[in-house]
């Protein structure tokens, strides 16, 4: 196997220095005319594969390309025009934990994968599949002869290894990915045809392919087994040896600097592993590196209207850069083909729209696919029982909301580019929620002070209010400057339009380690958070119940008793626990219909208890891309489950000439 | 000398252990672990890591044990086996990472005092022996500028100028065809080519340092009474500074090869990451900020040991180069 590989990688060096060791090398042989014509008249006839990987089959190096591809390969419609063959794509990587950047420009090669619209789930490794009535049973049929980056055959056994063999198991993974759980009971994978396999839950799972569509939901397609068997007690008995020979502590790490994870950095440091990718790793992403490059994939299993094999674009160099602040000279100076991570702040729009002719690139809107730019979080199960007392109370939270002046938020913070909001499914959503999104949102802040005297928050004598207990109605908003210094300014803002209520605020502007660990320990009065589950309100519906451990900040202890299924955590109030139920009957249904019902019962709950305070809806972002860069949609969604550019399909990106 | 050598020797061996305990508390304080600042950094991007996963992190890195059962598991393994442990964040051997960087570290550093060194020890000496000429005056001036400008100000723009007025690349130490080539005389031509430019921005605020340090030493000396003595006996102006005022002023020079160890490891960070230069600088300070806590262990370690290491080499050379210094 090494011997293919190293031949791979050499003809694979990039165009330039490719072709001048070919004259070289005519020189030397002189048989010049006789290796170079047959190969150029067969790759000008048919075009149905790159160039070099045409000479490489001419030279008995690769097997023809009706043996490398399914038979039934996935055909994908070009998003402008049918494209070329080459060219090098740059991006750029900060250097530490961005293997997500590798990630979602390559690695979206799940079972199935979203539209470019994000609301619907079509085949993809997968070409079709059964589910069964309940929703408990789902049948994936795979894409026969269809083979991995190496040529070995991808089919159902690999399916079943990595979720039985690997998943599944303890030491490896001490509980299985929560994708593929359902009711606390995991899927039972089991082969049914070499081109068939089945997916089996104790109960309905109607979100499945939903979730599958995610980079989360890629396990299915992730471990190739002839060659992470190769590092799995379960079949190989010498492990041990090959355990201590990388100097290791144990199997289950080696394992995973072979065979990597959904996002860890090893999925990215190991050029060895096989994959479904459009392009493979060359120069692997580990800590030392540089620079990460990848090749085009002579295996892969897609192709264009026209039956050409993708991806067009042959190479992708990514540089690693330490300061975000090079990337952004990169950026203008137009040595970064698409890029949206890291560049994508607000104060980096205008360098980046000033400097677009020179850069020679074009800006992408990016869709935000959260709800609220910056939700205000305030701790309704606070450890104070006097502050929980005054979180607690809907009036108090909508005197708040009324005393804002959204606004002027908007035109100072945003630059005029969002509008008031609450929260909810995004405006054009099928699930939008006009009481949930816009209620309390108009500045009345004589409404608000007629409602904090009603509550007995007198004025104090220098005009602050005070709550019944004495003490002055004050408390602390965590935010993330480093994260998000707009959320910062906002809160600025706020602080102010509250102070004319007599509402004191702290501003409390600390480091994210510590954000978390105050969350997660429910120390905080308040947290500020982007607001997600504008386009994805299922995926991830954090603000419309107490679900999520990390990110439901109005009630941490809420979400613990849902997750633990009541046993630990506080119990929630009977609002909560009948969104909880109607969340979990949500995702047991499979009528997308029925499901819009539910859900709508569910938020209409939510409106009713307006437990988060938000300012404005999330702003849309952007990324650039060269403007010889073709098939690049100027539209997409931007989001983790929607991991742009990636079900854009890059594969599909071309250069003009 | 040699009882001396071997006695300093052996009380490094306790320095260190304690040295190793207190870096491993310091990385250990800030709120939060590798796992937590792992979620942080994927949700700066939106990106959500699995509820599940992140309980399996914890325990697989064993970081839900205390922080002292994890501190002698890590100290266990470097005694007994030499081994510094794993990464957290590339899951690869600490050794492996930190010393596939040590050597274009080396290099960058080495080259970079030698340089300081090649001019501010002749700038110096000559702005002393011409005090309040022409020429002490621009040293001065430009020193002073040296001093006051950062580095890593005079990188970023030094790149910008570069990127936005000539369209070129100064970031990194080879140009794109030589990253992962094998070593070759081109390859050698292409670091050099690149070499310059941190080694400049780097001497610069040294080399300023150092003219300052220099000046003052010599001016110390100049008007002793022994330099009188020597020019009464006839030497010639030149030999006369390089044998007496010279030697001596040289002793706080070498007074400094004891932070010079260490620097190989940790100087020069901000510039070496402003510039992505692939030194260990950056992967120090990444490993810090991202809690990869047997990562930073091990550079902080390191940087110790070289330092502890600097001194003894320093009082060494002090002695050999000053007779007048004692060794008790």
């Amino acid at each position: 196997m090494s011997d293919r590989k190293d031949s791979k990688t050499e003809s694979y060096a990039n165009t330039e220095s490719a072709v001048s060791r070919r004259v070289l090398l005519q020189g030397v042989a002189g048989v010049a005319a006789l290796a170079a014509s047959p190969t150029l008249a067969f790759a000008q006839a048919a075009a149905k594969e790159a160039p070099e990987l045409a000479r490489m089959v001419a030279e008995n190096r690769l097997p023809p390309l009706d043996q490398r591809l399914p038979r039934n390969p996935m055909v994908v419609t070009p998003h402008e025009t049918v494209g070329r063959y080459g060219g090098t794509l740059r991006r750029g990587l900060r250097g530490s934990s961005d293997h997500n950047g590798i990630l979602r420009m390559v690695g979206n090669q799940g079972l199935v994968r979203w539209n470019l619209e994000f609301t619907q789930v079509l085949p993809n490794v997968a070409e079709r599949w059964d589910v069964n009535a309940t929703a408990t049973e789902f049948v994936f049929h795979l894409r026969q002869g269809m083979k991995w980056s190496d040529g070995k055959p991808f089919t159902a056994d690999d399916v079943v290894f990595a979720i039985e063999d690997c998943t599944k198991n303890a030491e490896l993974y001490r509980s299985v990915p929560s994708v593929l759980t359902i009711g606390g009971k995991p899927a039972v994978v089991t082969k049914v045809s070499d081109t068939a396999v089945k997916f089996a839950f104790e109960a309905p799972y109607a979100m499945f392919l939903e979730n599958l569509a995610t980079p989360l939901g890629q396990h299915p397609t992730l471990f190739p087994k002839h060659y992470c068997s190769q590092f799995h007690p379960k079949y190989n008995s010498g492990l041990d040896a090959q355990v201590r020979a990388a100097n290791l502590s144990d199997w289950p790490t080696l394992f995973r600097a072979r065979c990597g994870d959904i996002e860890i950095p090893s999925r990215w440091g190991n050029a060895e592993k096989p994959t479904l990718d459009p392009w493979v790793v060359a120069e692997a992403y580990t800590g030392g590196a540089t620079r990460v490059t990848m090749r085009r994939n002579p295996y892969f299993w897609q192709v264009d209207t026209n039956g050409a094999q993708l991806p067009y674009i042959d190479q992708l160099t990514m540089n690693i850069s330490q300061d975000v602040e090079s990337l952004m000279l990169d950026t203008i100076s137009g040595r970064i083909d698409i890029q949206d991570r890291h560049i994508d702040s607000l104060q980096n729009k205008p360098t980046l729209s000033q400097n677009m002719q020179r850069g020679g690139y074009r800006l992408v809107e990016l869709v935000a696919s959260g709800a609220q730019q910056c939700m205000i979080y305030l701790n309704m199960t606070h450890k104070d029982p006097a502050m929980r007392a005054m979180f607690a109370n809907k009036e108090f939270r909508q005197a708040l909301s009324l005393g804002i002046d959204r606004k002027e938020i908007i035109d100072l913070v945003y630059l005029g580019q969002s509008e008031p909001y609450q929260t909810g499914p995004r405006p054009g959503h099928p699930w939008y929620h006009e009481k949930l999104s816009r209620q309390f949102t108009s500045h009345d802040p004589a409404q608000a002070n007629a409602i904090l005297d009603r509550l007995g928050y007198r004025r104090g004598p220098d005009r602050m209010r005070l709550r019944p207990d004495g003490q002055k109605v004050f408390f602390a908003i965590d935010v993330i400057p480093t994260l998000y210094p707009d959320a910062v300014d906002t809160l600025e803002l706020v602080k102010r339009h509250w102070a004319a209520l007599g509402v004191d605020i702290k501003v409390n502007t600390i480091e994210r380690a510590l954000y978390y660990t105050r969350g997660d320990n429910n120390d905080h009065d308040a947290a500020t958070w982007p607001g997600p589950g504008g386009l994805d309100p299922i995926l991830d519906p954090r603000d419309y119940l107490a679900q999520h451990p990390q990110g439901s900040r109005y009630a941490i202890p809420w979400t613990q008793w849902y997750v633990s299924g009541g046993k630990e955590g506080q119990e929630p109030p009977e609002s909560q626990k009948r969104r909880m139920k109607l969340f979990d009957d949500a995702r047991a249904t499979p009528d997308i219909a029925k499901r819009g019902q539910i859900v709508k019962e569910m938020l209409d709950l939510t409106a009713d208890a307006f437990e988060t305070i938000g300012v404005c809806l999330a702003v849309n972002s952007f990324g650039i891309a060269k403007n010889n860069l073709r098939n690049v949609p100027l539209k997409m969604p931007q989001a983790w489950s929607w991991p742009n550019p990636g079900p854009a399909l890059p594969q599909q990106f071309f250069f003009t000439a | 000398m040699l009882r001396f050598i071997v006695s300093r020797l052996l009380w490094m061996i306790p320095s260190l252990v304690a040295l190793s305990f207190l870096s491993f508390v310091l990385i250990e304080l800030p709120p939060g672990d590798y796992v937590t600042t792992y979620i942080a950094t994927l949700a700066a991007s939106n990106e959500v890591v699995d509820q599940n996963t992140a309980a399996d992190l914890r325990a697989r890195f064993g970081l839900d044990q205390p922080m002292i059962v994890q501190y002698f598991k890590w100290i266990v393994g470097i005694v007994t086996e030499g081994n510094f442990g794993l990464s957290f964040e590339w899951q690869q051997p600490v050794s492996e990472l930190i010393w596939e960087r040590m050597s274009l570290t080396l290099l960058l550093t080495v080259s970079t005092l030698l340089l300081t060194w090649g001019l501010a020890l002749p700038i110096g000496v000559f702005s002393a022996v011409k005090k309040y000429s022409v020429g002490d005056y621009i040293a001065t001036f430009f020193s002073f500028l040296g001093l006051a400008i950062p580095s890593f100000l005079l990188a970023l723009v030094l790149m910008y100028v570069a990127a936005v007025k000539f369209g070129q690349d100064v970031g990194g130490l080879f140009s794109e065809p030589y990253v992962a080539a094998p070593w070759s005389f081109g390859k050698v031509l292409d670091l050099l080519s690149h070499l310059w430019v941190p080694v400049v921005i780097l001497a610069v605020s040294g080399t300023a340092s150092l003219i300052r340090v220099m000046r003052a030493n010599m001016l110390d000396e100049l008007n002793k009474p022994y330099v009188t003595t020597a020019r009464a006996k006839g030497l010639s102006e030149f030999a006369l500074l390089v044998k007496y005022p010279l030697r001596v002023a040289l002793n706080p020079f070498i007074s400094t090869i004891a932070w010079l160890l260490p620097n190989l490891v940790s100087g020069s960070v901000i510039v070496a990451i402003v510039l992505s230069l692939p030194t260990a600088g950056p992967m120090l300070l990444q490993s810090l900020m991202s809690q990869d806590m047997y990562l930073a262990g091990a550079f902080v370690l390191l940087i110790c040991a070289l330092t502890l290491l600097g001194s003894l080499v320093s009082d060494i050379l002090l002695a050999l180069v000053d007779p007048r210094i004692r060794l008790e």
